[in-house]
């Protein structure tokens, strides 16, 4: 705004070709900032993006991997007619619904403990990111040693106190929770580490002001944290929503999506019939509909986020 | 009471809150940390002391794994390779993506904001569907199996990743800050690098680590786009787990796994007063 | 339909193209072949370099030795050879081989894959387009019919078998005498197993609680599961496809078979129902079962290899899997090298395969590698370890049994596909979300309209 004054009154004394060419050199520096990302993007993004629909509407021609001959909707009816497509749905959305609170709440609180002020601090929060480091394979391999009911050491404990050995793989349900226990092991860390520099951003004064002025943690907690916060809440919400959805690796390493069918997630059903069934055109068929679907959700949360963040 | 009692606090004086914050915290820590300490465990093991019942803490420790199968499975080219691929790709979107993320927080733009919409948005595609085309576009422009290729890959998922995160991060800083120095006789693009990146490092830094982070461990890309020159530790780890000939080796596995861990945790170490240091001049200049 | 008829389009461009190489390679040479053909297989000063894709399992044990090996025969031929995890080999060797230049000379292909790779017209056929470059003494009546069977498709020889390996059951012999039953033998039937399975749940340390089970085997959701379901159906008599590739599985003797790999869980351990190969291995190699039903070439690192088992070459037997009514069980599963016709090393490329698959490479790669031959005439040799004797033995009764029953995998594109079909709904009946009769009419539905 100054800045928009403070050139106007320059204005009359300048031609006009400079004034022109001010305005191309602001425009200019404005969209320095977003060209190098859209540029990037553009390049890597959307032609495959563009393919896969391509794919979705053809037959593709294994001999030369090219889309051969236009058959309309009939992958999309193919995908919508498969059982196995509409169960892999309903279970990623049992998982995210499991999953995400979970690992939000367990994030904000475990940095909200660690952030504590002692000496190894900073030891803990480095040691804290190291699940999220350990690759999905040799996690979901570790897990399933762990959780193991022969071998496993969880089974083992539960049998020093009576209880067990459970079949934490083996029946569908609980290869759920151990789905959702295995990848909010590896996640949380992840939202913790926002959370912690989220935290540390927080202005100190404000919290010491209302501390004078009598404030308990509660209203503390609720009246300046939480608002504070929020914008961070959200976008690390949105983030984790964005790679939660697209989770397969652990699936893949700790059940496999296994038994039967009971963990397989959208992702890795769509992998495996696209990498290993080698189906490209319906798993296409299938990606675009699971983009559509992401991107709505997507637009309600951040539409969402955003009333959030003028809300507060 | 909590109140009552933290109302009297000074630094260096902590009441009974803060020591069960304290140990809250180390309790989690240690739930999270033992199936790490548990895969450290395992690699020092003989293949047939893996799995026993009931499991053993107790065994005669070998380095065996890690002085000879790490070296046949070429662990420290595909290492180096990693550490080329995942700092590349970090720092490429680091800045590509705190640009962008600035533009969306800061600089009216008109169209901007619906392209970062579409940015986040395209997020959506599961990544399958984007590696194969990829490989197509690699192969046609000979640069398949190239360090390149898999930079480029990494930085569709982690740029906007990093623009969404930065965004937050900007928006939560005053606006007077870049206004006054742009007062000053700061170009706009000068103000971002000499005022809002020196006081944005705590959060440029913990989206760099989990930047690279991602990029370390990522399988499905590394798995399609290369096959030799550029491969990364996990398409080694997928291959040890898979192996179809002799099942899979789980002291090799859990020992590379051990080892693609040591870097990133003594980074992180590193980086930890990094961390600190960005608040206090971020504090101090605040 | 149309699609049967896509296929015959693509065979027949795959063969023209063929013939096309042979005639421009013919036109080539001309009258100078000995020059040429020395300068195909390098020479000191322009040695000539072959790339291979395999699986990551063995491509480092091949590349530090057997390269060295065979450089010995053909010293100006240097060979590379790329490991790919084994979940993604198929879809990589595709997409390399489609391109209009591809990196490898040479693909290693999975038992089923060969149909799936030739159809894309990017293989050679080795008894045609290869034969000018085979040599004379190059024996091809001397290997097993089952193995070699496995590189061939429509009548062309797309690929040799270099790693045979056979879906065998091993024997825990210490747990057999600890439950007092007599040690198996070949002529074991599944009657009789079923019957001693019970006694072999035990509890061998006076816990108070079973710490010994019968068996051990596939029965998560894998590819590869529905082998052990179809070796029992096949063992029966019965099959998976019949002559016009309409699944023929779908009625009781299907039912039956795949019944009968449910009913193993109840003698299997606690959580084997999420075991595939990684853990029955695990299991047996501990000493928790008494069976195992596994493809053969673990036997060394199950019963020799100290460093990965408890297990001794004395207490492991190995044998066809158990007798149905028209036979014993046993299940191919077969790497053949196969060339590509895009590439432009082809002589060399084939000399490497036709070296490791000849008399002399297979005797070497068996006693230096201990992996498995497909030729008669290695099988007859005495082996130099002493622990591949009796496996000798079950593997000619394993190709006997295959090559008897039909025990292989689907022949056909979508082999791979259709594998995934049964996967996918055996495993659904093992886990118990469906009936077995239900699940295989699922398959059957599905595979009809996959093949359609």
């Amino acid at each position: 705004m100054t800045r928009t004054r403070a050139m106007s009154t320059d204005e009359a004394a300048r031609p006009k070709t400079s004034r022109m060419w001010l305005g191309i050199k602001d425009f200019l520096s404005r969209w320095t900032f977003m060209t190098p990302a859209a540029l990037l993007l553009l390049a890597t993004l959307a032609y495959p993006i563009l393919y896969t629909i391509q794919i979705s509407f053809s037959e593709l021609d294994l001999g030369s991997f090219t889309p051969s001959g236009f058959v309309g909707w009939d992958n999309y009816l193919t995908v919508l007619e498969d059982d196995r497509f509409w169960n892999a749905l309903r279970v990623t959305g049992i998982y995210l619904v499991l999953a995400l609170p979970l690992q939000m709440a367990l994030g904000f609180g475990i940095a909200y403990l660690i952030n504590a002020e002692w000496r190894w601090r900073g030891v803990v929060r480095a040691l804290f990111i190291i699940p999220m480091v350990v690759a999905p394979v040799v996690a979901g391999g570790v897990w399933r040693m762990l959780l193991d009911p022969l071998w496993g050491v969880v089974n083992y404990l539960l049998g020093l106190i009576g209880a067990g050995p459970v079949d934490w793989l083996g029946d569908p349900v609980l290869a759920m929770v151990t789905l959702v226990l295995v990848d909010t092991w590896r996640w949380t860390p992840f939202v913790t580490l926002i959370a912690t520099a989220a935290l540390l951003a927080l202005p100190q004064d404000v919290f010491e002001a209302a501390e004078i002025d009598g404030a308990n943690w509660w209203i503390k907690f609720k009246s300046i944290a939480i608002p504070l916060l929020m914008p961070v809440i959200a976008a690390t919400f949105i983030v984790r929503w964005l790679g939660a959805v697209k989770m397969f690796d652990i699936a893949l390493a700790t059940t496999n999506g296994g038994p039967g069918h009971a963990t397989s997630v959208i992702n890795l059903f769509i992998y495996e019939e696209a990498f290993r069934s080698l189906k490209f055109a319906e798993s296409s068929a299938m990606a675009v509909i699971v983009l559509i679907l992401t991107m709505a959700l997507t637009a309600i949360f951040l539409r969402g986020a955003k009333k959030l963040e003028d809300m507060y | 009471m909590t109140a009552a009692s933290s109302t009297a606090v000074r630094r260096g004086k902590f009441p009974t809150g803060h020591y069960l914050r304290i140990a809250g915290g180390v309790i989690a820590c240690a739930f999270f940390l033992f199936p790490v300490f548990w895969m450290v465990l395992t690699s020092f093991k003989m293949p047939r002391d893996i799995f026993t019942t009931p499991p053993t803490l107790f065994f005669t420790p070998t380095i065996e794994t890690y002085t000879s199968y790490i070296w046949h499975a070429d662990v420290p080219r595909r290492m180096l390779n990693t550490v080329i691929v995942a700092c590349g790709a970090g720092l490429l979107s680091i800045v590509a993506g705190s640009m962008a993320g600035y533009a969306l927080a800061r600089v009216k733009l008109r169209g901007a904001a619906t392209i970062g919409a579409l940015i986040l948005l395209s997020r959506g595609v599961p990544p399958i569907a984007l590696a194969v085309p990829m490989f197509l576009v690699a192969r046609r422009l000979g640069i398949a199996d190239q360090h390149i290729t898999l930079i480029l890959a990494y930085c569709t998922f982690l740029i906007p990743y990093v623009m969404w995160l930065m965004r937050s991060f900007f928006k939560s800083l005053p606006p007077e800050l870049e206004e006054s120095a742009m007062l000053d006789g700061c170009t706009r693009f000068g103000a971002f690098v000499r005022i809002i990146v020196p006081i944005s490092m705590p959060g440029l830094l913990s989206t760099l680590i989990f930047s690279i982070i991602l990029a370390w461990e990522e399988l499905l890309f590394a798995l399609v786009l290369t096959n030799r020159f550029a491969t990364t530790i996990p398409v080694a780890i997928a291959g040890i787990a898979g192996d179809s000939v002799n099942g899979a080796n789980w002291g090799a596995l859990t020992a590379v796994g051990t080892l693609t861990v040591i870097p990133v945790v003594i980074f992180a170490l590193l980086v930890q007063k990094w961390l600190i240091k960005g608040l206090a001049d971020g504090a101090t200049k605040g | 339909m149309t699609r049967d008829e896509d296929g015959m389009g693509s065979t027949r461009r795959a063969l023209a193209i063929g013939g096309a190489t042979v005639l421009a390679a013919l036109a080539v040479t001309g009258g100078a072949w000995a020059q040429e053909a020395d300068a195909a297989l390098g020479t000191a000063a322009a040695p000539v370099n072959v790339r291979m894709i395999a699986n990551e399992a063995f491509a480092k044990q091949w590349q530090t030795n057997m390269v060295p090996e065979f450089n010995k025969r053909f010293p100006h031929i240097k060979v590379t050879i790329d490991g790919v995890p084994y979940a993604e080999l198929l879809a990589k060797s595709l997409l390399d081989v489609t391109g209009p230049s591809p990196t490898y000379d040479i693909i290693i292909a999975d038992d089923p894959w060969i149909p799936q790779l030739a159809q894309t017209g990017a293989l050679l056929d080795l008894k045609k387009d290869a034969a000018a470059w085979t040599a004379k003494d190059y024996d091809w009546s001397d290997f097993n019919t089952a193995p070699l069977a496995a590189g061939e498709w429509r009548g062309a020889q797309y690929g040799v078998p270099l790693r045979s390996n056979l879906l065998l059951m091993f024997v825990n012999k210490t747990l057999y005498k600890k439950a007092g039953l007599p040690e198996p033998t070949p002529k074991l039937t599944w009657d009789e197993y079923f019957a001693q399975a019970p006694k072999l749940v035990q509890d061998t340390n006076n816990g108070g609680k079973p710490s010994a089970w019968a068996i051990d085997t596939y029965f998560a959701r894998d590819a590869l599961t529905p082998t052990i379901w179809q070796t029992i159906l096949n063992s029966n008599g019965g099959a998976l496809l019949d002559q016009n590739n309409k699944p023929a599985f779908n009625n009781e003797k299907g039912v039956k078979a795949l019944q009968m790999h449910i009913d193993l869980l109840k003698y299997a351990p606690p959580g084997a129902i999420s075991h595939g190969f990684n853990e029955s291995l695990q299991a047996f190699r501990q000493g928790q079962v008494a069976t195992m039903f596994m493809w053969g070439s673990v036997f060394r690192g199950t019963a020799v290899d100290a460093a990965t088992t408890t297990l001794t070459p004395e207490q492991v037997g190995i044998q066809v899997m158990p007798v149905g009514s028209s036979g014993p069980g046993a299940h191919r599963g077969i790497w053949s090298g196969a060339v590509t016709n895009k590439s432009k090393q082809q002589r060399a490329a084939w000399a490497l395969l036709q070296w490791l698959s000849s008399k002399e490479g297979e005797v070497w790669q068996a006693n230096a590698l201990g992996v498995f031959p497909a030729r008669k005439s290695t099988l007859a040799t005495k082996p130099e370890s002493a622990w591949l004797t009796p496996v000798y033995v079950a593997l000619q009764q394993g190709y006997d049994a295959a090559q008897a029953g039909e025990m292989w995998r689907p022949r056909m594109p979508k082999s791979d596909a259709v594998q995934q079909v049964l996967a996918d709904e055996t495993a659904r009946a093992v886990s118990g979300q469906i009936p077995a009769d239900q699940a295989l009419k699922n398959a059957a539905t599905r595979i009809e309209r996959l093949l359609r």
